[in-house]
């Protein structure tokens, strides 16, 4: 069956999804790890096909502040990653990477910003890194773009994206553990509508 | 402090008399405003793109051109005079910035020349407006006073 939209997906496909995005998010883990030199674990992956609001209730509010970045996949796959993560997220690796921690986004120097925006670019290309292989396809991304705002703003963006196709976000969220704490992060995966049945045909799934 | 209504995207209310009607973190989306300070009646709609252009789309107010005459139209039956109507907008944003596809996240922009658009044909003066930039906006609409107040991340309140 050919699907039209992400809220198509039946139990088998959703299955796979959250398999890739089990895949994906535990190597982007270890790459962390590398990085901050420092065993991180992950919870079990969930993903969910939500609408805006939904997806906005499930992660904060609408008005908080979180950061994220954002890389457009283009190739045999196109569509969007989105990473996003709030302050705790950015203070626990900042305060690794280069020592210093921050009351609020607001005070972050470009140090700061920009070791953030490298955070996100390198979890989500070992995400695409192990998707690609897992799937067999290639993936082009581009440079990273990232930006500290409104959460309802930033989610906004895949949603006009593909407003004409579809108004669902699909989204994957497994929290790291460092130290014992949870640091939450949220990754959305969304390949356009093509490009999901490809994904689902070169599964065996569809 | 009276109700406050909430919009959410895709959206519209309108109201009368009291209280505030408010739409959260516009991002490319645009909010606009309708205020006929006579009869404090106004209206606050929140469009997330250009045109409709699936006829049998149910969703109205998802669109710049379809949500702006539904919501003249509803104004209309609770008697707004369209020469007395003080009209705002905010949002159209960019987002993100990618380098090397200036192309994409262009859809703030597309939506801000389509609300101008269709409000030039539907003969309304926009008299205030705070649109582009790089970030998400919070617009509160007043009904007592027809303010409308612009909020955004570690910037000061604005009043358009």
């Amino acid at each position: 069956m050919t699907i039209r939209s992400y809220d198509d997906m039946n139990l088998q496909e959703l299955d796979v999804m959250k398999e890739i995005g089990s895949i994906g998010t535990s190597h982007a883990a270890t790459s962390l790890s590398k990085m901050l030199q420092k065993e991180i674990r992950i919870t079990i992956p969930q993903v969910s096909i939500l609408g805006y609001e939904e997806a906005v209730d499930r992660i904060g509010d609408m008005e908080q502040i979180v950061a994220a970045t954002l890389v457009k996949m283009s190739g045999d796959v196109g569509g969007l990653m989105l990473f996003l993560f709030n302050l705790d997220f950015a203070n626990t690796v900042l305060e690794k990477m280069i020592g210093e921690s921050y009351s609020g986004f607001e005070t972050m120097d470009e140090l700061a910003n920009s070791a953030l925006t490298e955070i996100g670019n390198i979890i989500i290309c070992s995400y695409i890194n192990a998707f690609s292989q897992l799937v067999n396809v290639d993936i082009e991304l581009s440079v990273p773009s990232a930006t500290i705002n409104m959460l309802g703003g930033i989610l906004t963006v895949p949603i006009a994206e593909y407003g004409y196709e579809t108004d669902k976000l699909m989204y994957c969220n497994a929290d790291f553990v460092m130290d014992g704490k949870n640091l939450s992060d949220w990754l959305l995966m969304l390949p356009d509508i093509r490009s999901l049945n490809e994904i689902l045909t070169k599964l065996g799934v569809s | 402090m009276g109700k406050e209504l909430k919009v959410g995207i895709g959206d519209m209310k309108l109201s009368r008399g009291d209280g505030t009607i408010i739409t959260y973190a516009l991002g490319s989306c645009i909010g606009i405003s309708f205020y006929d300070p006579v009869i404090h009646l106004g209206a606050l709609l929140h469009i997330m793109l250009p045109a409709r252009f699936n006829a049998t789309d149910p969703n109205v107010f998802k669109y710049a051109d379809s949500g702006i005459r539904e919501t003249l139209r509803k104004l209309s039956a609770f008697g707004m005079v369209k020469s007395r109507m003080v009209v705002k907008i905010a949002g159209g944003a960019k987002m993100f910035e990618i380098s090397g596809n200036s192309d994409f996240g262009n859809i703030g922009q597309r939506n801000t020349e389509s609300v101008k658009k269709v409000l030039r044909e539907e003969g309304m003066r926009i008299s205030g407006e705070d649109t582009g930039g790089s970030y998400a906006r919070t617009m509160v609409l007043n009904l007592v006073t027809g303010d409308v107040v612009i909020r955004t991340f570690g910037k000061a309140e604005k009043h358009l």
